[in-house]
């Protein structure tokens, strides 16, 4: 069965990139998992206990919103798995890929105008490339 | 006792006029500590009163309840966010402005330097007040509160420290680099470490004890004490207030139950009203004008002086700070509040009022204290607004006005559906009225709710502040479940502490991920 991750913040804004996960699943009979990677690397230097807590607070409210795009799935008829990793974006998602033997990654791309998230526009689809052809995987960036 | 009782009428008058000053700045929306001076003034012109406004006066009386009051609600956890900028703002940045202005005012007025330096270190201290309750009043990002307000707290404690050893000097005629520096270090550490071990002290007495009355007697002992002891021992009271201050509101009163937090925080609310009241009433009251008047080319000096002292330290060091690449830089619009919020009050005055009888130039330097303190009072504190919204930082985003605006309704709504099922319980709607309104209600709610998941979709920060702040909430409540848990003794001693640190730390953490979303630097992954 093929594996389908999705990469997402959670939440309303990435409503439209689950959903076209959702259905891609569907579609493909495949297994979708909704992938969450806390990164806290933006605190900077301080204490190894705070960055810990910040870290675990990080991947708390990960899974949190991991959470109701399950339920959204389930609602749909699909039983998604959630994954929390922790540690640098890009790396962390590709390494996931690679483990799982993912066939397709669904990723948003961030509409123009709005706040600067972790990827801008042409670092999603710099990113895409690179997974590609690293991976040999489909990459599907929902806009 | 007749003595007594012209005092008592005195002190009622003085607290009436406070009061209606207070009512009427409120609505022409002035700085009520402007409006004090102002109105101080007004009084001194057409009657004046003999009132002699002595520095032990503002030193023991004044300033422990209105350093002790600021300490007490300032969050250390955003504190230690903002800290390193605030300490080089307090210390090196003290130690600068006292050169600045001293020599600028060397060469301007023609004053010896050892003389100008101590206007120097006497004007140092900020005394933001005005700005303090503007920034409540407006909302302005608590960080920036706490940077201000922050700085002020810890300028006080060095800039007297500074001003003792540069009047020793002027008098003496001596200065010895060395002896300079171990005294300030033995003042100011000395005046900390009063401050720690009794704020501690009591800190443990609030928590355990968790009585209303014999909490905010102890706050008020605490505030008083230990200034008196740090004075004895010849170091820091201020610096010993600043202290106590922070650890009775962060380690004691967060604590315990509403009731006490409730009845400490209106107690402090209303001494720290009263004290600010009187005495900005009270320097308003002794200002002599015709001396100001007649110093008034070195008064315009002193200004000149102190604005551009200011100006090259928090820009200068604002710069240092960035550079070093600390996460407590100041953005650049923080500077310039910084810079014009650095307004002067009782510390300057009280300090030039305790010059003694035989320093040279005394007159001059108090008249340019007076100066200094009556054009950041009257030019900055009035003015400070608009520049506030010139800056943009206090004008909220639409879209936060809308989720408050949504959120408002929402629980509003929610409140009043409450209520309609209990009536209906009780017999008092029948069943067909009760159905219309709640299906109303339902419908008013989902639509509010489609709003809300709107507004999430095209502002995500929304959606995780709302998120943070739930798990805020929550952990504050497991807090309070550890202090049940410890009063019913479930909890040792030892693992309550344990737990707690580890619920401060999170608390700590939410509030960096907070800062984070807030400046729009989105953590989380993906689209």
């Amino acid at each position: 069965m093929s594996s389908i991750i999705c990469a997402t913040r959670g939440g309303e804004a990435c409503r439209r990139t689950q959903e076209k996960a959702v259905a891609l699943a569907k579609e493909q009979g495949a297994e979708l998992t909704f992938l969450y990677v806390a990164d806290s690397s933006f605190v900077g230097p301080v204490d190894k206990s705070l960055a810990d807590a910040v870290t675990d607070e990080m991947a708390r409210l990960g899974r949190a919103l991991l959470r109701v795009a399950q339920l959204r799935a389930r609602d749909q008829g699909l039983a998604a798995q959630t994954v929390v990793l922790q540690g640098p974006v890009q790396q962390s998602i590709k390494d996931h890929l690679r483990q799982v033997e993912a066939s397709t990654l669904v990723i948003g791309a961030p509409r123009t105008g709005t706040p600067p998230q972790t990827f801008t526009p042409p670092e999603i689809q710099r990113f895409a490339q690179a997974m590609r052809q690293d991976l040999d995987i489909e990459v599907l960036v929902v806009t | 006792m007749e003595n007594l009782l012209v005092n008592e009428t005195l002190l009622v008058v003085l607290i009436l006029v406070a009061t209606l000053v207070s009512v009427v700045a409120r609505r022409i929306r002035l700085p009520y500590t402007v409006a004090l001076v102002l109105v101080g003034l007004v009084i001194t012109v057409w009657r004046p009163l003999d009132i002699e406004l002595t520095p032990e006066l503002i030193l023991s009386l004044f300033v422990p309840p209105l350093i002790f009051e600021a300490a007490f609600h300032v969050d250390l956890r955003l504190l230690r966010s903002t800290l390193p900028s605030i300490l080089m703002l307090a210390v090196p940045g003290v130690l600068l402005t006292t050169f600045f202005v001293g020599a600028i005012v060397a060469l301007g007025t023609g004053l010896p330097f050892a003389t100008a330096i101590v206007f120097g270190a006497l004007i140092a201290a900020t005394d933001p007040v005005a700005v303090v309750a503007l920034f409540r009043e407006l909302g302005v990002p608590r960080r920036l509160a706490v940077a201000v307000e922050g700085e002020s707290l810890f300028n006080d404690g060095t800039a007297i420290v500074i001003f003792r050893i540069a009047l020793v000097t002027a008098v003496s005629g001596v200065f010895d680099p060395v002896d300079g520096l171990f005294d300030f270090l033995q003042v100011a550490l000395g005046g900390m470490a009063v401050g720690l071990a009794l704020g501690w002290v009591t800190a443990q007495l609030i928590t355990r004890l968790d009585d209303r009355l014999i909490s905010a007697t102890l706050t008020t002992l605490l505030a008083y004490g230990s200034y008196l002891v740090a004075e004895q021992m010849h170091v820091s009271g201020v610096l010993a207030v600043v202290v106590a201050g922070l650890l009775a509101g962060n380690l004691g009163v967060t604590s315990t139950s509403p009731v006490t937090k409730s009845m400490i925080f209106n107690l402090w609310e209303y001494l720290a009203f009263i004290a600010n009241s009187l005495v900005f009433l009270l320097i308003g009251l002794d200002i002599d004008l015709p001396q100001l008047w007649s110093n008034l080319g070195s008064i315009a000096v002193a200004v000149v002086a102190v604005l551009l002292s200011r100006a090259a330290v928090v820009y200068g060091l604002s710069w240092l700070i960035s550079l070093s690449g600390s996460r407590a830089r100041v953005p650049p619009s923080w500077r310039h509040v910084l810079f014009w919020g650095g307004l002067r009050g009782a510390i300057s005055l009280a300090l030039a009022l305790s010059l003694p009888a035989n320093l040279p130039h005394r007159e001059i330097l108090q008249a340019m204290s007076f100066g200094v303190v009556l054009f950041t009072l009257l030019g900055q504190g009035t003015t400070i607004k608009l520049l506030l919204k010139r800056l943009g930082l206090i004008e909220r985003p639409e879209h936060v006005l809308e989720r408050e605006r949504h959120l408002g309704r929402l629980l509003a709504i929610q409140g009043g559906l409450r209520r309609l099922e209990r009536l209906h319980r009780d017999g008092v709607l029948i069943d067909e009225i009760w159905e219309g309104l709640r299906d109303d209600y339902a419908h008013t709610r989902n639509t509010l709710g489609g709003e809300i998941h709107r507004l999430f979709a095209e502002h995500a920060e929304l959606e995780r502040e709302l998120l943070l702040q739930a798990r805020r909430e929550a952990l504050q409540a497991e807090h309070g479940a550890l202090i049940d848990a410890l009063r019913q003794g479930l909890l040792s001693e030892k693992i309550f502490s344990e737990l707690r640190a580890d619920i401060e730390r999170r608390l700590e953490a939410l509030a960096l991920i907070q800062a984070s979303v807030q400046s729009r630097r989105q953590p989380p992954a993906g689209g």
